[in-house]
């Protein structure tokens, strides 16, 4: 699982990138099309639209993690993305996802968490 | 689990879900385009591109066997709802309400068969898992989980308290970086360790992160700070060596957890502009994009009515190019009006506004009611502290009729953010009552807070004596009507007044300062007795006063605050200052422009605008003849203040006098010799600041291996000159001591003499001209002035000739000199001759021989001793344009003083030069930037303790006394040096000499001697000598302006200049440390120099 690996965005300083909501992951919106969420594209489904795209990923986060061995990293497991790819990660991300993504991970039974730090437990 | 595969109702339900939600997304998908009619995607036509290719692609295909991946919620894997089943059939009905909710969904059958079997099925596995052992279990689980990994999943079940770091887990590391480079160097490190993965020694970092609150910093995840230290090699901008650091174990989490502060908009809250023509404006949220990115905003717009032609052009025929269309010369923000077809119509053509159901569009933005609806960048709007006042609030309630709009404006959330500061502002003692909650209605004073529960004392009813607590968000401060009040903060604050009427939590109080009535709310008010008197006045500067506030800004202070200004500035913006970011209180008491009429526009003219918005106002300032600031009472913008041009005003009242010509100053009425230009060179010298004079001249290379070139000095920096060198057009550092400079006729002088050297624009042409140099006022209190005098160089008149040109500038525009200079207050001698600087400068250096008597100079002056009274005189060249006329000319100072010739005719060889118009000038200047402009650090302040008001003697060793020890400069003479105990047989007796040096032998054997270097020594080679201190007597100063050192009284020892002569030769003096000081003459030693 963990072998799998995101796209890094080669311009670190572009202001363009964009952190999904549900798993933070940093991509240019050009990966985002091409490629989707390397995480949750199954349930997001932001490949080829960019409209979607817009909805599922905000500029709006705070903080780049690079995580390079997600299971064995404490960072990955604080930020509860230790299942997901390699890749580069926001710290914080605000916003919450579109209502229709809501309510799938809650008919998967999938507890929601936003990424704006909002909650704690 | 794989039992469920097969069953094809299983999932059915959410598969028809799925469709739902499918077609929810095709619907809004429909919406999205027409709302992205606001937003703009910067990238459309990739956008069709996409469009395209997703067309290309099969979407049965591709979403069929999605649909197939989702068939059903994936909890039902993770729950053994089996376990129910095998209890009691009650519990059946339980389980079949579950099975509605989608959370669990239950196959919808109730075939009995089939459900027998499972039971069957079930007690097998039961019977099985029994048989396993628990690694097998284990490892079952395991292939679950695996089975899983291509799905989304996500770990967010456990508490993230559960996540805490334990000790097996890396550490973090803190690595100092360059700032600004955190999150390059954190993309760095990924892509290294991408890089190095498969290599023979890959990074064995497990990750890093950078907070943009914590700039200069990244944290790297590691087991040793080797590890890192490895990883962090050969990057730019990582700094390993100032130590790469633990973070504690307990440190770490809370790393991650930083949050800046939370600023969320909602719909129906208050934001402020942060940028553009609507800066500063307040502005209601209307809607919020999805993911917070931008706002729809609704406020009030700015629109021109006015538009310049260019504008009005682009609207209909495109013909010029659009040019920035505000930033015409005279550019002003239109003031805030609701949006008006009729008005807008009738200034930018039917063309130019369209209407679209209720809503009108013109250039782009949408109106409706009036208001401006736009969609901004949440990065472009303030979001805290947005404290809108009662009157924005009234405006947008209003709306554009004037009539109460149908509450779109909530009043709730401006009191909900009120209450928010409410915590804060209240005090012990404040008199409050309780708003809300059981207590509602009770009212009494607070007698302590504790963070946000106060406790009261309440008063009246049964309640007395008893404290309750409260929170502190439901009690308000009380205020009855009749109360006099001070409002603490806000745009109001610090305005006092009598409390007309509460209403909820707004107050209205009669203001004591304007007698108008103002609203607040009640949390900015405290019960105060005093009322609002001085607060007109910060430090030097009051209300109204015309302040400059750079080069090329002045500004009308419209408003005090407790310690700084509102400045409406000469573009219409409103500035905040601090007294100190002012450079100067400008006066336009004489200052002439002309109104469109072309008539004479003078401050406190009654005038009314032509143009614009017609307004009427009173003029207080006008500035560059262009500008005029206008005062209006009525108007509550700015304090009623406001700027407009001075061509577009006429007068209200026809003014008789207008074209009397007899008594009018025709070269007021002269445009070119009154106004602009000479204002405007005046502020730019006073702008410019201490320049260093050095800048500009040119100078030889005398030691080091430029030696021998010329070059000009571009800039200065501490004992470092960059110089441009003629030859290779090359530009080098060196140290000003191997620099000489260079005259025009070649020879060479010291650079930084400017103590012997002639003044130091004085020898150059070419300098002279491009500044006109404030600081060559020092050559006033410099020997350099009489030098010149003494050889006259054919070029100092050039230099200095730009100066005059620029004095009827200031004559005309600020001839209350006294009042722009605090140093120079309460000066008795206003108006010394501004328009006659000039005569000073011709006059005086040949002046300057005379009075020392060594006949030296080769045209002694036609000034006749004989001319009255030099008070009067300068006031003739005031009005009338005789500043020009060099006939016409004296040195007034010369003989206001009284019988100084007769008392020492050698007094002042030198005196010629401070004449008053060049310390004026000095003294203007010098003011902004004192302590650079001094030449001699004034002496460390004494010994105070030894004044005393017994009458002053002064000893003969007078000057080996400490405060004057070790002083220099001072202007002695000879006396007393006959006779056995003589010196030279008094061949030096009467003769002046300035103080060298002084050598106290401390010894009753040893005579104490002065070295002092004679003004006109007997032998020219020797000018200076050893002379005993006993012989050296103080020479008094005689006239203003001289420098003197002061002998006697609590500011002994010091440095100070004579600033008046009065009668009986008591002078008035003032310290380097700006104190008054009134001595008589004998107390005081003329000061020069030393070169």
């Amino acid at each position: 699982m963990s072998q799998g690996q995101a796209s890094i965005p080669s311009q670190p300083r572009a202001k363009q990138l964009r952190a999904c909501l549900l798993c933070s992951i940093i991509q240019t919106p050009a990966d985002f099309r091409k490629y989707g969420c390397p995480n949750c594209e199954e349930i997001m489904q932001m490949k080829g639209y960019p409209d979607r795209i817009q909805a599922c990923t905000t500029t709006h986060f705070d903080g780049v993690i690079a995580v390079i061995d997600p299971e064995r990293s404490w960072v990955a497991t604080w930020q509860r993305i230790k299942t997901y790819v390699r890749g580069m990660y926001g710290v914080r991300v605000k916003g919450r996802v579109p209502e229709d993504v809501e309510a799938e991970l809650e008919a998967r039974g999938i507890r929601y968490r936003p990424r704006d730090q909002s909650e704690q437990d | 689990m794989s039992d469920f595969e097969g069953d094809p109702n299983i999932g059915g339900a959410p598969d028809e879900e799925n469709e739902e939600v499918e077609e929810e997304y095709e619907e809004e998908q429909d919406e999205r385009p027409r709302k992205g009619s606001r937003k703009d995607y910067d990238d459309a036509e990739e956008d069709e591109e996409d469009e395209e290719e997703a067309e290309e692609e099969d979407p049965g295909v591709e979403r069929g066997k999605k649909r197939r991946r989702t068939k059903r919620p994936a909890v039902n894997r993770f729950i053994d709802d089996e376990a129910e089943v095998d209890e009691d059939e009650d519990e059946e009905e339980d389980a079949d309400e579950y099975a509605r909710d989608d959370f669990v969904v239950e196959p919808e059958e109730d075939d009995l068969a089939q459900r027998a079997a499972r039971h069957a099925r079930f007690d097998r596995q039961e019977r099985e898992l029994d048989d396993q052992d628990l690694a097998k279990i284990a490892e079952n689980l395991n292939q679950r989980y695996k089975r899983t990994a291509k799905r989304f999943t996500s770990d967010a079940e456990l508490p993230q308290r559960m996540l805490m770091p334990s000790v097996e887990d890396p550490s973090l590391w803190q690595v100092r970086v360059r700032p600004g480079k955190e999150r390059d160097l954190v993309f760095s490190l990924m892509r290294k360790a991408l890089d190095l993965e498969f290599s023979n020694r890959p990074l064995q970092i497990f990750s890093t992160f950078q907070r943009d609150s914590l700039p200069g910093m990244i944290y790297v995840e590691a087991h040793s700070a080797k590890q890192v230290a490895d990883a962090c090699n050969g990057l730019v901008g990582v700094y390993p060596s100032r130590g790469i650091v633990l973070v504690p174990i307990d440190e770490m989490a809370s790393l991650l957890q930083i949050k800046k502060q939370d600023l969320t908009v909602t719909p129906g809250s208050w934001v402020r502009i942060k940028r553009g023509k609507y800066q500063g404006d307040l502005a209601q949220v209307m809607d919020v994009t999805e993911n917070g990115e931008e706002v729809g905003l609704k406020f009030i717009p700015r629109i021109d009515l006015n538009p310049k032609d260019d504008a009005s052009l682009d609207q209909l025929g495109k013909k010029r190019k659009k040019g920035p269309t505000g930033l015409s010369s005279f550019s002003m923000r239109p003031p805030q009006r609701f949006f008006n077809y009729e008005e807008v119509v009738k200034v930018y053509g039917r063309k130019g506004v369209s209407k679209r159901n209720q809503v009108y569009v013109f250039q782009n933005d949408t109106y409706r009611d009036g208001f401006i609806e736009k969609d901004f960048r949440l990065t472009a709007l303030q979001l805290d502290d947005v404290n809108p006042t009662l009157d924005e609030i009234t405006r947008f309630t209003h709306g554009q009729d004037g009539t109460e709009t149908d509450a779109n404006v909530d009043l709730s959330i401006i009191a909900e953010a009120s209450r928010k500061a409410a915590i804060s502002v209240l005090q012990p003692g404040d008199h409050v009552e309780v708003f809300e909650g059981e207590q509602a209605g009770v009212h009494g004073t607070v007698h302590s807070i504790e963070q946000d529960i106060v406790s009261i004392q309440p008063v009246g009813m049964d309640l007395e004596g008893h404290r309750i607590q409260l929170p502190a968000r439901s009690v308000r401060k009380r205020f009855k009507p009749g109360d006099h009040v001070k409002v603490m903060t806000g745009q109001n604050s610090d305005e006092t007044g009598l409390v007309v009427s509460v209403i909820d939590n707004v107050v209205t109080f009669l203001s004591d300062m304007s007698m108008q009535e103002v609203s607040v709310f009640s949390k900015d008010l405290r019960e105060a007795a005093e009322v609002g008197t001085g607060t007109n006045v910060v430090g030097n500067y009051e209300l109204h006063d015309l302040v400059q506030l750079d080069l090329q800004t002045v500004g009308v202070i419209f408003k005090t605050e407790r310690d700084s200004f509102r400045v409406l500035d000469q573009n219409g913006q409103v500035r905040l200052v601090q007294p100190h970011q002012i450079s100067m209180r400008r006066d336009s008491n004489r200052a002439i422009a002309t109104d469109a009429e072309g008539h004479e526009l003078r401050v406190n003219d009654n005038v009314k605008e032509i143009d614009g918005e017609g307004r009427k106002g009173r003029v207080l300032h006008t500035y560059q003849s262009f500008f005029a600031f206008l005062h209006n009472r009525d108007y509550n913008e700015n304090g009623g203040v406001f700027v407009t041009r001075a061509r577009s005003l006429v007068s209200l009242a026809p003014k008789g006098n207008a074209m009397k010509l007899g008594a009018t100053d025709l070269s007021k009425m002269n445009p070119a010799m009154t106004g602009g230009a000479g204002g405007m060179v005046g502020s730019g010298n006073i702008g410019r600041g201490p320049r260093d004079r050095l800048i500009g001249v040119t100078v030889t290379v005398t030691k080091g291996p430029n030696k021998g070139y010329i070059g000009t000095i571009k800039d200065t920096n501490g004992p470092i000159a960059r110089v441009e060198l003629v030859t290779g057009n090359k530009v080098i550092s060196i140290e000003k001591v191997k620099l000489m400079r260079r005259n025009q006729n070649g020879a060479l002088e010291p650079l930084e003499g400017s103590n012997t050297m002639g003044p130091p624009r004085g020898g150059f042409g070419g300098a002279g001209g491009h500044t006109p140099n404030p600081y060559a006022g020092n050559g006033g209190r410099t020997p350099a002035w009489g030098q010149a005098g003494r050889t006259p160089n054919p070029y100092a008149d050039g230099g200095k000739t730009p100066r005059w040109g620029q004095t009827p500038g200031w004559g005309d525009k600020t001839p209350a000199w006294g009042g722009t200079t605090p140093f120079h207050s309460g000066d008795k001698t206003p108006a010394w001759g501004q328009g006659r600087t000039p005569n000073p400068y011709t006059q005086n250096q040949p002046k300057t021989p005379r009075w020392d008597g060594s006949a030296r100079s080769p045209n002694n002056p036609a000034k006749s001793p004989d001319r009255p009274s030099g008070h009067e005189t300068p006031r003739r060249g005031w009005g009338s344009n005789d500043w020009e006329d060099v006939s016409f000319i004296d040195n007034p100072n010369g003989f206001r003083r009284p019988g100084d010739e007769a008392t020492s005719p050698a007094a002042n060889p030198y005196t010629g030069a401070p004449t008053p118009g060049v310390h004026d000038l000095y003294n203007d200047f010098r003011t902004p930037n004192i302590t650079t402009s001094m030449v001699t650090p004034g002496p460390s302040a004494g010994d105070f303790s030894n004044a005393s008001n017994a009458p002053f003697e002064l000893s003969d060793q007078w000057l080996l006394e400490t405060e004057f020890s070790s002083q220099r400069g001072m202007l002695v003479e000879v006396r007393g040096s006959f006779g056995p105990t003589g010196w030279f047989n008094g061949d030096y007796e009467g003769k002046l000499g300035i103080v060298n040096s002084i050598f106290d032998t401390q010894s009753p054997n040893f005579a104490a001697t002065a070295n002092v270097r004679f003004l006109e020594p007997l032998d020219p080679a020797k000018p200076a000598l050893q002379v005993p201190v006993e012989v050296l007597k103080p020479v008094k100063p005689e006239k203003y302006g001289t420098e003197v050192l002061i002998l006697h009284g609590p500011h002994k020892g010091q440095q100070a200049r004579v600033n008046m002569v009065e009668a009986g030769g008591l002078m008035v003096v003032t310290t380097k440390q700006f104190t008054v000081d009134e001595l008589s003459a004998d107390k005081l030693v003329v000061v020069r120099p030393v070169d």
